[in-house]
């Protein structure tokens, strides 16, 4: 224990001592390395960003069915059992999809379109409640505007059709359980149960609607939807859902390709990084253990001593390992601070371009973390040849001046 | 001395032999012409003061170096060490045979110091690190009153917590001979320790040791050249002899004592 606490103080002395030596590699690997984990920085900050959008917004999440197709509440219920879909609802026909709104108090009237919700709707996930039942709505914010109505206020819903010749119009109470932001959707619209939707296009069609004590024509057979609302788990179950529905003969939009974009551009600029990275590190390594091995035969003499006074081979191999290590430790350090610098700079520079809170270059600590390890491994490596050169020091080589 | 209650029991007609070799030989081959240091016999006892005078090349840094187990021997018929009395004499033949250089490392940490023919000082620990080296090494206390009095028989006190590369060659030597007392070693080797410096201070830094020495009552090898004043100090002198083998191929140096 004496011999390699003694051997560590050593050459933590001799590393000092030689601080103008130590000094130049521990900034040649804080140039090496602050750059790296700027533009490591960069990338995570910019595209990380990117995916954080994408996996944040629902609207990526959305598969599109497109044009008129025939789906029964089975096939439905079975894409809504499916790991990769996190909600599906069925619509109904978009001319029979809309309604018009008055608000009680004054004589404003909007006509809004009718989208099917229902329990964990990703676009209404975070503002509170999803409509239920024939007497709910969530109104976006557009129609709410014009209708000069807010959260809990109750407002009359009609529509009309033609039936054996004569105009009828049906009259409903509508609760408005909670205004949805334009973010969410940016049309005059109102997001209802699919039980309303029915109901609504039920009575365009004719056809009697009990549940609301509404007049018509029998109801014919199964129930059909020419279409649906579906949303993906995550943004990487859109590009299967897509193929898979594709494959079944359907016509549906996805955002499947820019997702693939972005992860195409993570995924490239990735290997492009760690391609630098490893061609940097590597050269650091190379040139760290060149020096660390001519260090070793320069101070022989000085190595082949404390050999004399009966330090032990091990302890002379430590020599060069603790100083690549220190060596590393220290430039880790100093490229940290390069990196806090660097990147104060740039996030300040964009600040205007940015939300509060985001930036464009930043680094978790996992990442300092990880860069530590990394270069410490590198330094390691480095001296091995340094080590084993001093391994092979004998004591008698400092006896004599040669 | 820790050994003197032992030292009493002990009858002094009874010679404790620090170093016992017989039949060692070292052979070095080179190109054309080889050299061979023999000893067929040599006894070192303790106490002893022996000094090795020869001319450079005779062979006294190769019998050096055996002493200190930093060469092994070609041959060796027998190489005891024994640096404590109380302790049985060790095998040094049988270390080098299973190549022990750790076990041998350990020997001369605690038995042995050495001082060389210059520097042998580490450039980037102070005169105290240097000197307190091997007590450090082999946890000793009391490090910092031990080496303060050294340095005050050696006169470099004021010169301490300088680094050896601000001292003259002198005081590097006198700083070398304090690391290699420091520890109170059995033996201390000493290879031309004043051969880099003027004759004058050559000798007073050579009655510096010896008076040290003698004072410790460590025993002491010393290589020189410079057979004059070595003897007013009433050193031993080994006898050796060089001489070319019958068959002209080899330089062999032959020393008893």
């Amino acid at each position: 224990m004496a011999h390699f606490s003694e051997a560590l103080r050593l050459s933590g002395k001799d590393y000092l001592r030689e601080w103008r030596i130590s000094g130049s590699f521990i900034v040649a690997l804080a140039a090496v390395l602050g750059p790296m984990m700027v533009l490591f920085g960069l990338k995570f900050g910019v595209i990380g960003g990117m995916v954080v959008e994408l996996v944040q917004d629902p609207r990526n999440r959305e598969v599109l069915s497109l044009g008129n197709g025939h789906y029964n509440l089975q096939w439905i219920e079975k894409m809504g059992q499916r790991p990769d879909v996190a909600f599906v609802v069925p619509r109904t026909r978009r001319i029979a999809a809309d309604i018009q709104l008055s608000n009680k108090g004054s004589s404003r009237i909007v006509n809004v379109e009718l989208v099917p919700s229902g329990p964990g709707d990703p676009l209404l996930q975070g503002i509170g409640n999803t409509p239920t039942g024939a007497d709910q709505i969530v109104l976006s914010e557009l129609a709410a505007e014009k209708l000069m109505v807010k959260t809990g206020d109750t407002i009359d819903g009609s529509i009309s059709r033609m039936f054996r010749g004569k105009a009828e119009r049906q009259h409903l109470d509508l609760k408005i359980i909670v205004v949805a932001p334009a973010a969410v959707f940016n049309r005059e619209g109102a997001f209802v149960s699919v039980e309303l939707l029915q109901a609504v296009e039920d009575f365009r069609d004719g056809r009697k609607v009990p549940s609301l004590g509404w007049d018509g024509t029998e109801s014919g057979g199964e129930r059909v939807y020419p279409g649906f609302r579906l949303y993906a788990k995550t943004i990487y179950d859109v590009a299967g859902l897509q193929k898979d529905l594709t494959a079944q003969g359907l016509q549906v939009r996805t955002r499947a390709d820019d997702i693939a974009v972005v992860q195409d551009m993570d995924r490239n600029l990735t290997l492009v990084f760690w391609v630098i990275a490893v061609i940097g590190l590597a050269g650091f390594a190379l040139s760290l253990g060149a020096s660390l091995l001519a260090n070793v035969d320069r101070k022989r003499r000085e190595l082949s001593v404390l050999r004399l006074v009966g330090f032990h081979t091990g302890d002379i191999v430590l020599f060069p390992v603790v100083q690549s290590i220190l060596t590393g430790l220290v430039g880790w350090l100093l490229a940290s601070g390069i990196f806090f610098g660097v990147s104060f700079a740039i996030n300040k520079m964009f600040a205007d371009q940015l939300e509060v809170g985001q930036s464009v270059c930043r680094l978790l600590p996992e990442h300092f973390i990880v860069a530590l390890v990394l270069t410490i491994t590198a330094a390691v490596i480095a001296a091995m040849l340094g080590g084993l050169s001093a391994s092979r020091i004998e004591p008698s080589e400092g006896l004599r001046e040669i | 001395m820790e050994n003197s209650t032992e030292a009493v029991l002990i009858r002094p007609s009874d010679k404790v032999l620090i170093y016992h070799l017989r039949d060692v030989v070292r052979t070095r081959e080179a190109e054309g012409t080889g050299f061979r240091l023999r000893v067929p016999s040599l006894q070192i006892a303790m106490g002893e003061k022996i000094a090795l005078i020869g001319h450079s090349g005779c062979g006294k840094s190769t019998l050096l170096d055996m002493l200190a187990f930093i060469l092994q021997p070609t041959e060796s018929g027998a190489f005891r060490f024994r640096p404590e009395r109380s302790d049985e004499p060790i095998d040094i033949a049988a270390y080098w045979d299973k190549s022990r250089q750790n076990h041998l490392g350990d020997l001369r940490k605690k038995y042995i110091g050495y001082v060389m023919q210059t520097g042998g000082l580490v450039p980037y620990l102070t005169v105290r690190d240097n000197i307190s080296l091997s007590r450090n090494l082999l946890q000793m206390t009391n490090n910092d009153k031990a080496v303060e009095e050294l340095a005050g028989h050696l006169g470099i006190r004021r010169h301490l917590d300088k680094y050896p590369s601000a001292l003259s060659t002198g005081e590097r030597q006198r700083v070398a001979i304090g690391r290699a007392l420091a520890h109170r070693p059995s033996i201390v080797i000493a290879d031309e320790p004043t051969a880099s410096l003027d004759p004058i201070a050559a000798e007073k830094i050579m009655n510096l040791f010896i008076e040290l020495v003698d004072e410790l009552n460590i025993t002491v090898i010393v290589a020189s050249h410079a057979w004059r004043h070595i003897k007013k100090l009433g050193l031993r002198q080994l006898s050796h002899r060089t001489q070319r083998t019958s068959d002209g191929k080899l330089t062999e140096t032959v020393v008893t004592g």
